[in-house]
């Protein structure tokens, strides 16, 4: 208790001695934070709506012929053969002049002078969550078009490519900005009591003489790193909320935030964000102490 | 570690050098055995070695030769864990100071008692204690930096025998004080030495160790004078 409460009033005493330092500090791990949690917000969001687009990934065999029933039992033997699936579908070329009559609602009258087997019959393929990835998808649909009589093979490519170039750039960004993340706040805490340190060589030199041992001298700075972890974590994810608070407030509506549900961070990963941030703030403070102070 | 007080002997030095970079000799072939308890003046010239013999019983420094043991413990080889607890048992009173000028008195005194972690109430009361006995209860609050030389000399002393140690190490206590506040100091180093600590003084003020009951040690060129040296010892010849 008597540990606890003098290690506190030291540290007070620093905090008060060195405030502007420590407060610059403290904002540029805010920011660090922020940055690097905006786009991990982003990055988890598209992953989550990737997760969603798999649930829904189709992919449409288009056929020169419907096939028989033999014929489709064959096929559907090559498909799960390749790889497993949820459902297979076959679209005669009336079902699908059907369903695009519904599609059409009120405008059906369109295909007034049409022939009803103007559209190639198809095979729905609805794979299973292990297609992880754009290539094993883009795999598998080369296959499917290698099938008996198909014509050509649709998934979407387009929009899955895009949304997996996207996802692929916000993981680097994400990256990038966590690397500035533990580059600023290891660094930026390391030099903040680097400084103290010297501005306080003469008190340091002083308190070692009087028998002030190593926990009685590292500890408030350790405290000090653990508070700008704490604080500056804290801050840059709570201007983060605001900022998502209002982008929610100001887009509502159809939009991508509705396309994609966007929400913000559980509280188990806020929790780790801010750990993780302590441990650096801390482990800067650590290194600094080690290097800079010979007890 | 404990320094307790009866101990036969608190402080062993046995053919201690110091030799300071390039070359010049602070203490040469020094032994000394001082008992728990007592009260040791170490007298000589400017240069003498007084300030090292100091700095080699508190730790500061190092001897190039020989051994220094303080409670039974040689300061040569003592474990770098070991050194705040045998220091926050000595107390020292600096020729320099080393006080923080940007700090209280009260702030100053109370740093001693601070690394060894002691209740806030206790260090408040013992720190007004302090300051009543050394008259300097009006400067509680005021800055280090802004004191005489003078009151900044009490203020190390307060520091020093703040912790109550058993050890008490003093360089040059009284060099910026009146008659009447050096009588004050050393009232209090005895009441010290009375309660049990050993205290050592260095000094080159003759007249707080003149007609003192307590063992006089004098150096001389890093040498310590025996009773055959000392009638040829340059203190005795002056005018």
């Amino acid at each position: 208790m008597k540990f606890i409460s003098t290690i506190l009033l030291q540290t007070k005493r620093n905090l008060q001695k060195t405030w502007p330092t420590q407060f610059m500090t403290l904002l540029t791990v805010s920011l660090s934070v922020l940055i690097f949690s905006f786009f991990f917000l982003i990055y988890m969001n598209m992953i989550k709506a990737g997760e969603n687009l798999k649930d829904d990934l189709r992919l449409t065999i288009y056929l020169e012929d419907e096939p028989v029933l033999e014929m489709q039992m064959q096929l559907v033997r090559k498909i799960t053969n390749f790889s497993p699936v949820d459902e297979i579908r076959f679209t005669s070329r009336e079902d699908a002049f059907k369903r695009l009559a519904a599609q059409l609602g009120d405008n059906v009258d369109v295909l007034d002078d049409l022939d009803p087997s103007f559209l190639p019959p198809s095979i729905e393929v609805y794979p299973k969550k292990n297609l992880n990835t754009l290539a094993q998808i883009q795999r598998f649909s080369e296959y499917l078009a290698t099938l008996p009589g198909a014509i050509k093979v649709q998934y979407g490519q387009e929009w899955v490519e895009r949304f997996n170039y996207f996802t692929k750039l916000l993981r680097i960004i994400v990256f990038l900005s966590g690397f500035l993340l533990i580059m600023t706040t290891t660094f930026m805490v390391a030099y903040t009591i680097r400084l103290a340190v010297v501005a306080r060589q003469a008190e340091l030199e002083i308190l070692r003489l009087l028998g002030a041992t190593n926990g009685y001298i590292r500890t408030p700075f350790l405290i000090e790193g653990f508070l700008q972890g704490l604080l500056g974590s804290s801050l840059g994810l709570l201007a983060l909320f605001f900022l998502y608070s209002w982008i929610e407030i100001r887009f509502t509506g159809p939009g991508i935030l509705q396309l994609i549900d966007f929400t913000f961070f559980s509280p188990n990963m806020i929790g780790i964000i801010i750990a993780v941030s302590i441990l650096l703030c801390t482990g800067g403070g650590f290194s600094s102490l080690r290097k800079f102070m010979r007890i | 570690m404990n320094i307790q007080p009866g101990n036969k002997s608190i402080i062993e030095i046995f053919k201690a050098t110091k030799i300071y970079t390039p070359d010049v000799v602070a203490l040469e072939d020094i032994s000394l055995s001082v008992p728990s308890g007592e009260m040791l003046f170490v007298t000589g010239m400017s240069g003498a070695g007084k300030t090292t013999l100091l700095k080699l019983i508190c730790g500061m420094e190092h001897p190039d030769k020989g051994l220094v043991e303080v409670a039974g413990k040689n300061l040569t080889r003592i474990k770098d864990k070991e050194i705040p607890r045998l220091r926050q048992q000595i107390g020292m009173a600096y020729q320099d100071f080393k006080l923080l000028p940007d700090r209280t008195v009260a702030q100053n005194i109370a740093m001693a008692m601070e690394v060894s972690y002691q209740n806030i109430r206790t260090i408040k009361k013992r720190v007004k204690e302090l300051l009543q006995k050394l008259r300097l209860e009006h400067k509680h609050d005021a800055l280090a930096g802004k004191l005489s030389r003078g009151e900044q000399q009490r203020v190390a002393i307060a520091r020093s025998i703040a912790n109550s140690p058993s050890l008490i190490l003093a360089d040059e206590p009284t060099g910026n004080l009146d008659s009447r506040t050096t009588r004050l100091v050393m009232d209090l180093f005895e009441q010290c030495n009375t309660a049990g600590a050993t205290v050592i003084i260095a000094t080159h003020d003759e007249a707080i160790y003149k007609n003192s009951i307590h063992r006089v040690l004098e150096l001389y060129g890093g040498h310590i004078l025996t009773q055959a040296d000392r009638s040829i010892s340059p203190l005795n010849n002056m005018p």
